[in-house]
């Protein structure tokens, strides 16, 4: 039994020689703590505690003086208000500049293209209608060649839409315009032998236009555009004839809008310049016609 | 003395220049003209070759209305007298071919010269297929204008010699196409005699 005190006491002893040991280093890393903490960290704090206050409590006060104006002062000038954006209104303008791309439609002696001439036009024609307060859109407005189907396609999703396509002649007095709409072939009378709606299913919805065929519920209302716009180029245009012509343009016949394709004689001009100096008679023209065309077509469209 | 003698010699020179130069222009006036009639005899020769002119037993003098361009903007009939068939097949390619091979000026030309009719049929509902060449699309000026007129062209002279027509169809080369050269749509049919009522289908 003593023996087993003994040992005891001889571990306990070993104990009593570790414990100051790393009493004594805690104590030594907490007085660090304790030193560092009240010379450094709080002073830190407190100056950070304080710029925080000020500041919070200052903006505000700012934004209030701002909006203080006192009685003596006059106000100040007002700035000059953001563009605001154009009131569209009416339909929506779609000009189809021509070919493009690898077709350059008509080409004249000097080189003059059709695709080129037209696209300035089209840009000519778009900043006057904007300015006139049509939302115009444009099937191309650089080189490229969208099908026939992707350029009508875009009046087509519009509910409102007119469609003016814009071309050079390879040939015809020069400084004459032409205005054309599509005049579509007499369809024949369905069979009689035609298959029929079986009894007791329903017919197709009449609201269905047939791609291919768009233009014709639209022909008469093209027409009187065409007639309108004709109208106008006779008088800006001297030589011109005094009617619009029915033909099938082929790019015309898939707009389920009122759609007219307007062409400029020609790309035999000798100077180029005479041609595109036509830009703004053309613009004219077109603003005048549409302005006149919106009442009648007012009511009527899709 | 000797200033004189040589202002001889220099004026001599001269003439003798100018004779040259003369009788070299009459010739090279006349080898123009021997070689724009060697081109028109190889275009009537190969004319000769694939499209024939076409006589058929019933064929009978009479006066037809070829429709070329008068002026820049319109096609206008001229009455020529020709020898057409009873056989409306027939008579329709040999007033094609005047249309084609014999304006009577090169401005009332509406379609290109190397074009050629290739084949023609007529179905029962009085449709007229009219399949022409490559070059008829190709050689044809682009412009609603000047292709508007050569379908005009074709479609007023076959209504005005042919009767029994009631629509056109043009194909090139056997084939339909969207366009002419890029502005008349050939995938559709061309009224003939607009002002009588269409046929109903058998």
């Amino acid at each position: 039994m003593r023996r087993q005190i003994r040992q005891l006491s001889y571990e306990g002893a070993e104990h009593s020689r570790l414990f100051p040991a790393a009493r004594r280093a805690i104590s030594a890393i907490l007085c660090a703590v304790r030193k560092t903490f009240w010379r450094a960290i709080l002073p830190i704090a407190v100056a950070a505690g304080v710029l925080v206050a000020w500041a919070s409590a200052r903006t505000p006060l700012q934004d209030a003086s701002s909006q203080q104006v006192s009685p003596d002062q006059t106000a100040p000038p007002a700035a000059p208000a953001p563009p605001s954006p154009p009131a569209y209104s009416g339909p929506v303008i779609v000009l189809n500049p021509a070919h493009g791309g690898t077709d350059p439609g008509a080409r004249g002696e000097n080189g003059l293209a059709e695709k080129d001439v037209v696209l300035e036009y089209a840009q000519v024609v778009r900043a006057t209608l904007e300015a006139a307060g049509y939302r115009v859109l444009m099937t191309r407005s650089d080189d490229s060649n969208p099908s026939y189907d992707d350029r009508d396609a875009m009046a087509n999703a519009h509910h409102d839409a007119i469609f003016i396509s814009l071309h050079v002649a390879s040939t015809g007095t020069i400084g004459t315009v032409r205005t054309y709409y599509y005049q579509f072939w007499t369809p024949f009378p369905a069979a009689a032998s035609a298959p029929q709606t079986p009894a007791g299913v329903a017919p197709p919805p009449a609201t269905l236009e047939e791609w291919d065929e768009a233009q014709r519920p639209y022909t008469d209302r093209s027409r009187l555009l065409a007639d309108l716009m004709q109208a106008q180029l006779a008088q800006s245009f001297s030589g011109s004839p005094a009617a619009s012509a029915g033909v099938e343009v082929r790019e015309l016949r898939s707009v389920a809008a009122p759609a007219i394709a307007i062409e400029i004689s020609s790309v035999a001009v000798p100077d180029e310049n005479v041609l595109k100096a036509f830009d703004s008679q053309l613009s004219a023209c077109i603003a005048r016609t549409l302005e006149a065309f919106r009442p009648a077509n007012a009511g009527e469209t899709k | 003395m000797i200033v004189g003698r040589n202002l001889k010699i220099a004026l001599a020179a001269l003439a003798v220049a100018v004779v040259i130069g003369l009788l070299s222009l009459r010739g090279l006036h006349g080898r123009v003209q021997r070689l724009a009639q060697l081109q028109t005899t190889e275009e009537q020769a190969r004319r000769a070759v694939l499209a024939p002119p076409i006589s058929t037993p019933t064929d009978v003098r009479v006066q037809a209305k070829i429709f070329w361009a008068a002026g820049a903007d319109k096609v206008a009939p001229v009455v020529v007298e020709l020898p057409l068939s009873a056989d409306p097949v027939q008579r329709s390619k040999q007033v094609l071919q005047e249309l084609m091979t014999n304006p009577p000026t090169p401005d009332q030309r509406t379609l290109p010269a190397d074009a050629l009719l290739l084949s023609f049929y007529i179905l029962p509902d009085g449709t007229a297929i009219a399949d022409f060449s490559d070059a008829l699309a190709s050689e044809t000026p682009s412009g609603i204008l000047s292709e508007t007129m050569a379908v005009n062209s074709i479609a007023r002279t076959l209504e005005s010699n042919v009767s029994g027509l009631h629509r056109l169809k043009i194909l090139i080369h056997g084939q339909e196409v969207d366009t002419l050269a890029g502005h008349a749509d050939l995938s559709g049919f061309f009224d003939l005699n607009p002002l009588s009522a269409a046929p109903t289908h058998p």
